[in-house]
Formats: structure tokens, C-alpha cells, sequence
């Protein structure tokens, strides 16, 4: 597996330098919009995320080098844990380098180098910080959630199939299921456990609760790709190439 | 890596079949012997390039075997094929690896995917090239971008080398050198290449073996020297082929023939033992083309 791990990071390594500079470009535009260091870390967690797992699929069908890779001293299961690792080492680098850089400039303004109107705004005070990592947090499991679900789909069918279904998939799984329940009728005398998700949320007005959420968080998203991992492993031992 | 010695074939497929919709391999047989170069030959979409991958694993396969290196093809892309991949050099028809990546990075991809990576034959082979370390994989030619294929295949010392269509696209001096170095790697014991490939020419310079698959099924597996060097065409008019046929010294299940306009051309096994038997019917050499055109479209009696 390490060898596919470090194959598949060298492949990516071009790739994560531009991603990382649209990354920031975008912290920078939500960040002045929002007037805000918060959503730095959030974004690009995200991108990283997401965008890892879809350009790692386009590469396997350029010049069909994920034929090519198969024909290398890996396993199927090589290949499959190696671009797992690869995704989770993208998106957590993606978060360390988003909070370095919102810690950087937070530091920037509270050292006053920057102009008084703005370094209030993006000084991050104790409150933003649990409020930045709860963010980041939340990005990260979204980001695993959808990693988790379109990469099996693409280990099955390839990038170019998996384009075509992929819509479908969202949409049956994460809209038609909102569809269904908001005109099911279920929720006319209120939302099911809406007290239970509101002491949940309460719990983010402390710093042990934000901190028990973002550990929640982490979790979970491990959970999330360590499924998606088994299920892609599965997929890939029957894929012709 | 020192060369594992083999007593039985190195590469082998016995009744390969695998079945697509509109196509199918039919219990293809080949197989590829220490010191031997096998070429593979065939038109397009008859079955090489499934056969191909059909050996290497990553195609699953209905019937039959494969192994390459005594490892079954379906273990190869398993953990425990590995070790055998270590051992097999591949060139597909194409620089394998994703646009952006620079040479730089296809020799780390190499030397992370090989324990038997040689980075300073790699360096020889690409300073022989003229390649830059910095020059991406989408801004080489076609030609370069087998050469450097090839160059990748053989710098982690294989012993068994798979090309599909390798030398297409390379000019008739990239081509010679291609060759060269391929008649280097069989220099050494223990080794095989089996060899895909539409230029026929190239193969008359260095394979041992043709075998040739048609429609998914293999349809004659002959060693070189009996076509280019034993058989021949002769060309007949109508009156001669019927007394070559009546003769005997064709035997009847071995008589194929193409007709043209102003005559009959006939394969014949043994071109001199024909010229003697009859000197007036000129008899010209057999290229594996020649061989190809009457073995797939030529007729018999």
C-alpha cells in the first residue's frame, strides 16, 4: 500500500499546488465577502476533499494510466488503500495549511500590521477560534461524506461513466430523500429529534462541547471513508481495465 | 534481480476464452519460451490487446488459464502477485502515466513502484534519448513517449517483457534503435519478450515466433524462419496452379491461395524444394504479411 500511497501523492503533487492557490483565492474572496479568517480553513478542507477524489479518478484515465498502474508490482487493494490515504493526507493538508494561514493572519492583525477597520474583523478571538474549528470540523465531514460516496462510483466505472451516473446518485441519495420527507407529512407536527440536534448544537457554546463535536466529527468521517474504502475494494476486485 | 531460470513457458495462455458482447476470445493457446521472441500479429480488433491484458490480470477471464512467470494471471493484480510484477516489463501503445507529470516524476513513480528500480540506467537511457527530467509527459511526441515507455519497461530489469504495438509510432530509426535495445535485453539469459504488433517488418528483424489471432482465435503460431525463410509465393497462372495442385508437392490441406486478375499466387511451404519441382513458375520470397493475407483471406482449391 505505501507504495501506491507515495505513487499516487507524486501524481497529485501538481495538482495540489494549484488546488491550494484556487484554495486560498476563494478563502480570500469569501474570507473579505464574509469579512472573515473562519471560512479559510473550511474551503479548503472541502476542495481538498472533493476535488482530490474526482481529479484522482480523471488521472486514472488519462492514457489509461490506471490500466498501466495495474500491470506495476500493486494489488487491486494497493491501489484502493493507496488512494484513500492519498485523499485523507490531501483534505488533512488542506486543513492544516487553511488554519495555518487563518492563524497567520490573525496574527498579522493583532500585531496591527494591518489596517485598524480590518484587523478588528479578523483578529480571532477565543470564541472564533472554537467557531473556526467547528467549521472546519463540519467541512471536513461533509467533504469525507461526498469523497466517500463518489469514490466507489468511481472505482466501479471509471471517471467518464461515472460522470454520467453520478447526478442520478445525489440526487436519489441526498435530494429525493429531503423531497420525500419535507412532503412526507412526517414532519407537519415538527422535526423528529430536533431537540435532541438542538442540545447537540447547544453543546457548541462550550469549549469542551466544540470540542467533543469536532472529535464527533472526525469520527464519523473516518467511519464514512473507512466504509467507502471497503465498498471500493470490493467494487475494484471485479473492474475491468 | 538475478533471472529465475524456468523450465516451462514464461509467458502462457492454455483455451484463454473471455467473452464481450460482439466479441470473443476462443480458447486462445500461446505461449512464450525462455530466450524466445514471440510477435503477436493480427488486424485490429482481432484479439491481442484483450489477450494481452487477459495475461496481465486486468481483465478477469470465462475460461481457461493464463500465467505469466508460473504466477496465474487472476493472482497477478493480488497482493501476492507482486512479487511476480517485479519481473514483468510492460509497454502499452501509449506513454501510460498522466499528462502533467514530468519525467522527473515518472522515473520517482518507477522507482517507487519497483524495489528493482536501476535509476542510473534509467538517466543513460533517458540522456540517450535526449530527454529533459523536466519535460512533461503531454508535451512528448508519440514517438518519444514509447521510447521512454520502453525505457521505464526495461530499467527495473525485467525478465519477461509484454509490448502491445510498442513501435507504432516511431520512425524507422527510433525503430532500429527500439530493436536494438530489445535484441540487449534477450542478450541476457532467462529472459522473453512477447510482442504485439502491426509492423510486420519489425518483427521478421527479431522475433523467433508469430502467432497471429483472428477474430479470437489464434490461427496459426509458426516459427519465423518457416515463413520467411522456408515458404514462398508462387506465382501461377491458372494452368500452372492446376498442375501444382494435381502435383502432390502441395499437399492439398496446406493449399492457399489468393486470386488476382492475371493469375493465381500460392503459398508454399518450402519455396526451394517448389522451384526445383517446378523451375518455370517463378517463386518469391514470403514476407509474415504475405503469410497473413493468405492464411486470413486466402482461399483454398
Amino acid at each position: 500500500m505505501k507504495r501506491a500511497f507515495l505513487i499516487e501523492l507524486t501524481i497529485f503533487r501538481d495538482y495540489g499546488i494549484q488546488l491550494l492557490g484556487l484554495g486560498l483565492l476563494v478563502s480570500v474572496l469569501v474570507g473579505v465577502g464574509m469579512q472573515t479568517v473562519l471560512v479559510a480553513p473550511s474551503v479548503i478542507t472541502t476542495m481538498f476533499f472533493m476535488m482530490g477524489v474526482m481529479a484522482a479518478a480523471a488521472y486514472d484515465e488519462q492514457n489509461d494510466w490506471g490500466r498501466f498502474r495495474l500491470t506495476m508490482p500493486l494489488s487491486r487493494r494497493d491501489v484502493v488503500l493507496g488512494r484513500y490515504g492519498a485523499i485523507v493526507v490531501l483534505g488533512l493538508s488542506g486543513m492544516v495549511i487553511g488554519l495555518a494561514a487563518a492563524f497567520l493572519v490573525s496574527g498579522l492583525a493583532a500585531m496591527g500590521v494591518l489596517p485598524n477597520n480590518l484587523a478588528a474583523k479578523l483578529v480571532l478571538d477565543s470564541e472564533a477560534t472554537y467557531g473556526m474549528a467547528f467549521s472546519t470540523a463540519l467541512c471536513m465531514f461533509i467533504g469525507a461524506t461526498v469523497a466517500s460516496v463518489v469514490a466507489p462510483v468511481y472505482f466501479k466505472l471509471g471517471q467518464t461513466k461515472a460522470t454520467q451516473y453520478l447526478p442520478t446518485v445525489i440526487v436519489l441519495l441526498f435530494i429525493l430523500p429531503v423531497i420525500f420527507l419535507a412532503n412526507s407529512g412526517l414532519f407537519d407536527n415538527g422535526i423528529p429529534g430536533l431537540d435532541a440536534i438542538t442540545s447537540i448544537l447547544e453543546l457548541l457554546n462550550t469549549s469542551a462541547g466544540v470540542t467533543v463535536i469536532c472529535a464527533v466529527l472526525v469520527v464519523l468521517s473516518a467511519i464514512a471513508l473507512s466504509v467507502s474504502a471497503f465498498v471500493s475494494l470490493k467494487l475494484y476486485e471485479s473492474r475491468e481495465l | 534481480m538475478a533471472n529465475v531460470i524456468s523450465s516451462g513457458p514464461l509467458i502462457e495462455a492454455r483455451g484463454l476464452t473471455k467473452h464481450y458482447d460482439g466479441f470473443s476470445l476462443k480458447e486462445v493457446n500461446l505461449s512464450v519460451g525462455e530466450g524466445e521472441v514471440v510477435g503477436f500479429v493480427g488486424q485490429n480488433g482481432a484479439g491481442k490487446s484483450t489477450t494481452i491484458k487477459a495475461l496481465l490480470g486486468v481483465i478477469g477471464i470465462d475460461g481457461g488459464e493464463a500465467s505469466i512467470l508460473g504466477t496465474l494471471s487472476d493472482k497477478l493484480t493480488r497482493p501476492s502477485g507482486a512479487a511476480t510484477k517485479e519481473r514483468i516489463g510492460v509497454v502499452f501503445d501509449a506513454m501510460s502515466l498522466p499528462g502533467h507529470v514530468k519525467i522527473a516524476d515518472v522515473e520517482r513513480i518507477h522507482a517507487h513502484a519497483y524495489t528493482t528500480w536501476d535509476a542510473q540506467y534509467f538517466s543513460k537511457l533517458i540522456a540517450d534519448l535526449g530527454l529533459s527530467v523536466d519535460k512533461r509527459v503531454k508535451d512528448l511526441s508519440r514517438g518519444m513517449g514509447m521510447k521512454l515507455s520502453l525505457a521505464c519497461a526495461l530499467a527495473h530489469h525485467p525478465q519477461v517483457l509484454i509490448l502491445d504495438e510498442a513501435t507504432a509510432g516511431l520512425d524507422p530509426m527510433a525503430r532500429d534503435e527500439a530493436l536494438d535495445r530489445l535484441r540487449d535485453f534477450m542478450a541476457e539469459p532467462g529472459r522473453a519478450i512477447l510482442m504485439s504488433s502491426h509492423i510486420t517488418s519489425d518483427l521478421e528483424r527479431i522475433a523467433d515466433r508469430i502467432v497471429c489471432i483472428d477474430d479470437g482465435r489464434i490461427v496459426f503460431d509458426k516459427p519465423k524462419d518457416e515463413i520467411t525463410d522456408e515458404a514462398g509465393i508462387a506465382r501461377c497462372r491458372k494452368a500452372d496452379f492446376e498442375r501444382v495442385a494435381a502435383s502432390g508437392v502441395v499437399l492439398s490441406s496446406d493449399l492457399r491461395c489468393l486470386h488476382h486478375e492475371y493469375g493465381i499466387d500460392l503459398l508454399v511451404p518450402d519455396r526451394f524444394a517448389f522451384a526445383k519441382s517446378f523451375p518455370e513458375i517463378p517463386v518469391d520470397r514470403m514476407t509474415i504479411d504475405d503469410y497473413m493475407a493468405f492464411t486470413l483471406k486466402g482461399g483454398v482449391r
